[in-house]
């Protein structure tokens, strides 16, 4: 059994338009490894390739080159599709069925029997909170209401993988908590997700693992934990006397002054241990010491305009 | 869990159903079949006397008398040439959307994610909108030959037939709704091209004709060319009636080859969705 759920290995996707045949390499060569039971980030600016890189997972997409996997299964093939539940982005659900319907009918294409599709309907829309509305029709539903019935779609045969785009778009907070609440709870019993979303906050607050992509190629992989650490310290004292103060503020990289403490960055742990060496001395109460971290917004924007400068110096260079 | 095939097939042949229903498709055939069959329950009254038409009166008016099975036989064409002509417009007329439908952004992506095959959703879509214009149709002819075979006792299996054929080249025009759904994914486009179809059959149908009128042989091959590939949906009809009037059928070939151009055309909407990327 392998410990992959999503396995790219140079997944290129080339689009040609008509009549001049001009290329687009809406994904350029992306190898990726998702693991098994983890929950999964893929960022990316508008028209970076994300949507054509979960579509070709999908095998709505045919790839130009290069192959993906989903639990060791080839993803052209429909049984590797068997255990993925998915809700896509912008989607458009029937509106002539009922949610229920809706449900029910997802859930055939899965091959769930009939028995087990009536006892878990009602189930999973009392989960999204939509117990009572599984009866009207989807038309009547607002859109953070049919973002909830999608959910409960993806869910529906119990999928061992949870491809969402864009899960909690128009979805007021409470439901957003709500949804993040249900993909915990998933998560917590080995359900791998991957996650395609635009809201870097959610996705730093549920994912683990995150991918950001910049014109259909990886630009930075990583734990969040990893990639939200900073390369500085900090160290937090109070009581410190105005002479002192005025030295290490000629070495600290930032300063700033919170509830009568003052707060100093360093760049290297060598400056931050001398630092401390001296308020020590000085008699000083230290309040904390700890490493800096950038949110996923900063490592977000510091990794796109790091790959546009990029892309503008080699093209300079051609 | 083990995709279950024959449960995904049901389910898309019964989405197409919900999608009739949903857009009146199949309550606006059913109403239009109900009223023709009032019709004959109620305004036409037939009197037999010793197997021979004594009376027949339709809104009251009589009139000539004539044999039972001539009778039967006449109104049997009219209605079969009636649903064979404008029935088949209408049908064409009312799937092309329910073809179309399957592909907007948004829906299908989430239908491929499923472990179906491609080819499976597009033949369960085509057989579940099949069978929405065979109900109606066997709802009406049925009920017409059970109507007149009680008030005449006159059980003609011919006009049967008529219903069959009618299905045959409806399924048939309808690949080529598919065709045109698959590549441009509009329900227009499909329209155009399927009544285009249509026309071109029955303009090459007076064969012989052409064959006369046109000076160069290469203008005639193609006319005979086109006869051939094409639905032969005017020589359906002649045989169609044939079977009604009790005449022999002497030539199948139409069926044959309406037959194969429906082959060509489904062949070709699978292997265009399968290899169209969405």
């Amino acid at each position: 059994m392998t410990d992959s759920a999503i396995e790219t290995e140079g997944l290129t996707k080339i689009f040609r338009t008509r009549w001049n045949k001009r290329e687009v390499r809406a994904v350029d060569g992306i190898s990726l490894r998702v693991a098994r039971g983890t929950t999964f980030g893929l960022l990316g600016p508008n028209g970076a390739g994300k949507t054509t890189f979960v579509k070709m997972l999908l095998s709505a997409t045919h790839p130009t080159s290069g192959r993906a996997k989903i639990f060791g299964e080839d993803s052209r093939h429909p049984k590797a599709r068997l255990p993925i539940g998915y809700l896509p982005e912008n989607h458009r659900f029937p509106t002539y069925l009922t949610g229920a319907g809706m449900l029910d009918f997802y859930a055939s294409l899965s091959g769930m029997p009939s028995k087990e599709r009536r006892a878990r309907i009602p189930e999973l829309m009392e989960k999204v909170g939509l117990d009572k509305w599984g009866a009207i029709r989807l038309g009547k539903y607002s859109k953070g209401m049919l973002q909830r019935v999608g959910l409960a779609q993806a869910l529906m045969h119990s999928p061992t993988l949870l491809v969402l785009d864009e899960p909690s778009d128009g979805v007021d907070p409470i439901g957003r908590k709500q949804i993040r609440d249900i993909l915990h709870e998933l998560e917590e019993k080995g359900v791998t997700i991957f996650l395609n979303s635009h809201l870097l906050v959610e996705v730093e607050l549920f994912c683990r693992d995150v991918a950001i992509i910049h014109h259909g190629k990886v630009a930075v992989e990583g734990a969040v934990h990893e990639l939200t650490l900073g390369s500085g310290y900090k160290v937090e004292a109070e009581n410190v006397p105005e002479q002192l103060e005025t030295e290490l503020r000629g070495r600290a990289r930032g300063v700033a002054r919170r509830n009568g403490s003052l707060q100093l960055t360093f760049a290297t742990r060598e400056e931050a241990n001398a630092a401390l060496d001296q308020l020590r001395s000085a008699h000083c109460e230290i309040e904390n010491l700890s490493r800096t971290t950038s949110t996923l917004e900063e490592v977000f924007v510091k990794t796109v305009e790091s790959a546009q400068t990029l892309e503008a110096a080699n093209a300079g260079k051609q | 869990m083990r995709a279950n095939s024959s449960i995904a097939s049901l389910a898309l042949v019964r989405d197409t159903f919900r999608e009739a229903f949903a857009r009146k498709i199949f309550w606006a055939f059913f109403g239009c079949s109900t009223a023709l069959i009032l019709f004959f329950v109620f305004i036409m009254r037939v009197d037999v006397v010793e197997g021979a038409l004594a009376t027949a009166s339709i809104f009251g008016k009589s009139g000539p008398a004539q044999s039972v099975e001539k009778m039967v036989a006449g109104v049997h064409a009219v209605i079969a040439n009636f649903i064979y002509s404008i029935g088949m417009c209408l049908a064409v007329f009312a799937s092309a959307g329910l073809i179309s439908a399957v592909f907007e952004p948004g829906r299908i992506e989430l239908l491929l994610s499923n472990p179906v095959t491609r080819y499976h959703i597009l033949l369960g879509r085509y057989v579940g909108n099949v069978l929405v214009v065979a109900c109606n149709l066997f709802y009406l002819i049925l009920a017409i030959w059970i109507i007149f075979g009680i008030k005449t006792q006159v059980w003609h299996a011919g006009f049967l037939f008529a219903g069959l054929s009618s299905l045959f080249v409806f399924s048939v025009l309808l690949t080529v709704s598919l065709l045109a759904g698959v590549l441009w994914e509009s329900a227009a486009v499909s329209i155009i091209a399927t009544f285009g179809v249509m026309v071109i059959s029955l303009i090459v149908s007076a064969k012989s004709t052409w064959e006369r009128l046109l000076s160069s042989e290469w203008s005639r091959d193609i006319v005979r060319g086109m006869y051939y590939a094409l639905p032969r949906i005017f020589d359906i009809g002649r045989i169609n009636n044939n079977m009604i009037t009790n005449q022999p059928v002497t030539d199948w070939a139409a069926v044959w080859t309406t037959a194969a151009f429906g082959a060509v055309m489904l062949g070709a909407s699978l292997y265009f969705f399968a290899r169209r990327d969405f």
